[in-house]
């Protein structure tokens, strides 16, 4: 072999390791550093109660066991709750036993003579103790478990009225007026 | 691992698990949702008889004059707090001709009623109704803060005495009058 053979051999070797070379080096992935981010979704635990009106009327007669409101409300409550709550509860309360209803001059309806029908069951008279307004002044309307699936979720009370005077035969005629208080406890 | 160690992680496990039962513990309470009362008692005063007619056969002269039938006159009242007294009266509209045949006269003075068993009086008082020296006060009721709504009862026996004056030649005829009765709560 002649010496001009030889290096245009190991010329074009050359130029091919170096083609090589170059090809390879492209191929290699470049990777940067991993950047995180902190993602944060807050569910905030939430309990309302929305009543469909806020004023009832009653027509009373005197000594009457019968004296309807002069409509029903309906107490919505909704809620979305942390895992550890186990019940939902819906009270009915007064702020005082005594006087339910008064007409600011002494002559009170007590809370033993108002009564709640809660979705059409028994008339019941607010005279329990309950974790709002006065002692014996009030009246759990509901008791909902909270389970896994009810975590997010709602209970209607749909709540009629009676003010009972057996016990009052000699109330004066007059206006009487009172504060019914709707409130719901998740716990 | 040490026993500082092993104390801290027992601290830390304890702090976990009472904070955990402090928050299931606590309750969420929603907003109290307030209904309005508003109860009406009116102020009623009513009175209401047994019957509506009552008749006499009269003997010339003679004082007593039965009438057919007693009445029980019923008065029912409710009443706003202010009022201190019911009174029942029974009155003619004319004390000179309670009865008349339309010349002659039986005088309210010769009417008498007897108020549930009580002495038969003339009707010759003023009262708060009919005319002057044309009535009397059947009851009068105290009312406190015990009757303030109540009723009364009063049972009248009626006679009609001839004796007195020239009613001892009162000529034959039909007498006719009307006598009412009507209660008045003050003040």
């Amino acid at each position: 072999m002649s010496l001009r053979l030889q290096i245009g051999r190991a010329g074009a070797m050359l130029v091919l390791a170096v083609a090589a070379l170059v090809t390879g080096s492209q191929a290699q992935v470049l990777n940067s550093g991993a950047s995180t981010i902190t993602l944060q979704a807050v569910l905030s635990d939430s309990l309302t109660v929305s009543l469909s009106g806020n004023a009832v009327n009653f027509t009373l007669t005197p000594g009457s066991a019968n004296n309807p409101g002069s409509l029903g409300v309906s107490a919505t409550t909704a809620w979305a709750l942390k895992p550890s709550v186990g019940s939902v509860k819906v009270y009915a309360f007064l702020a005082s036993s005594a006087a339910a209803l008064t007409d600011g001059a002494g002559n009170n309806i007590p809370s033993a003579d108002f009564e709640i029908s809660n979705n059409a069951g028994p008339f019941t008279a607010l005279t329990t103790t309950v974790p709002f307004g006065g002692p014996n002044a009030g009246l759990l309307l509901s008791n909902t478990r909270i389970l896994g699936n009810n975590r997010s979720g709602s209970h209607t009370d749909l709540m009629n009225f009676n003010i009972n005077l057996t016990t009052l035969p000699s109330l004066p005629a007059t206006t009487y007026t009172g504060t019914l208080t709707i409130q719901a406890q998740a716990i | 691992m040490n026993t500082g160690k092993v104390s801290r992680i027992t601290a830390i496990a304890l702090g976990l698990a009472l904070a955990t039962t402090m928050a299931s513990a606590q309750a969420l309470n929603s907003g109290a949702q307030t209904i309005a009362l508003n109860a009406t008692l009116a102020e009623s005063l009513t009175l209401s008889l047994s019957a509506n007619a009552v008749n006499f056969t009269l003997a010339a002269g003679s004082a007593a004059n039965a009438g057919s039938t007693n009445i029980t006159a019923t008065t029912t009242w409710v009443l706003k707090p202010g009022r201190t007294s019911v009174g029942v009266y029974a009155y003619f509209a004319n004390a000179g001709a309670a009865l008349t045949d339309g010349t002659n006269n039986i005088p309210s003075s010769a009417f008498f009623i007897s108020d549930n068993a009580g002495p038969s009086t003339p009707l010759n008082s003023t009262v708060a109704f009919g005319a002057a020296n044309g009535g009397m006060p059947l009851g009068t009721v105290a009312i406190t803060g015990l009757n303030k709504s109540a009723s009364r009862t009063d049972i009248m026996a009626f006679n009609i005495n001839l004796s007195g004056g020239t009613l001892p030649q009162l000529p034959a005829s039909v007498y006719t009058g009307t006598l009412n009765i009507q209660a008045q709560a003050t003040p």
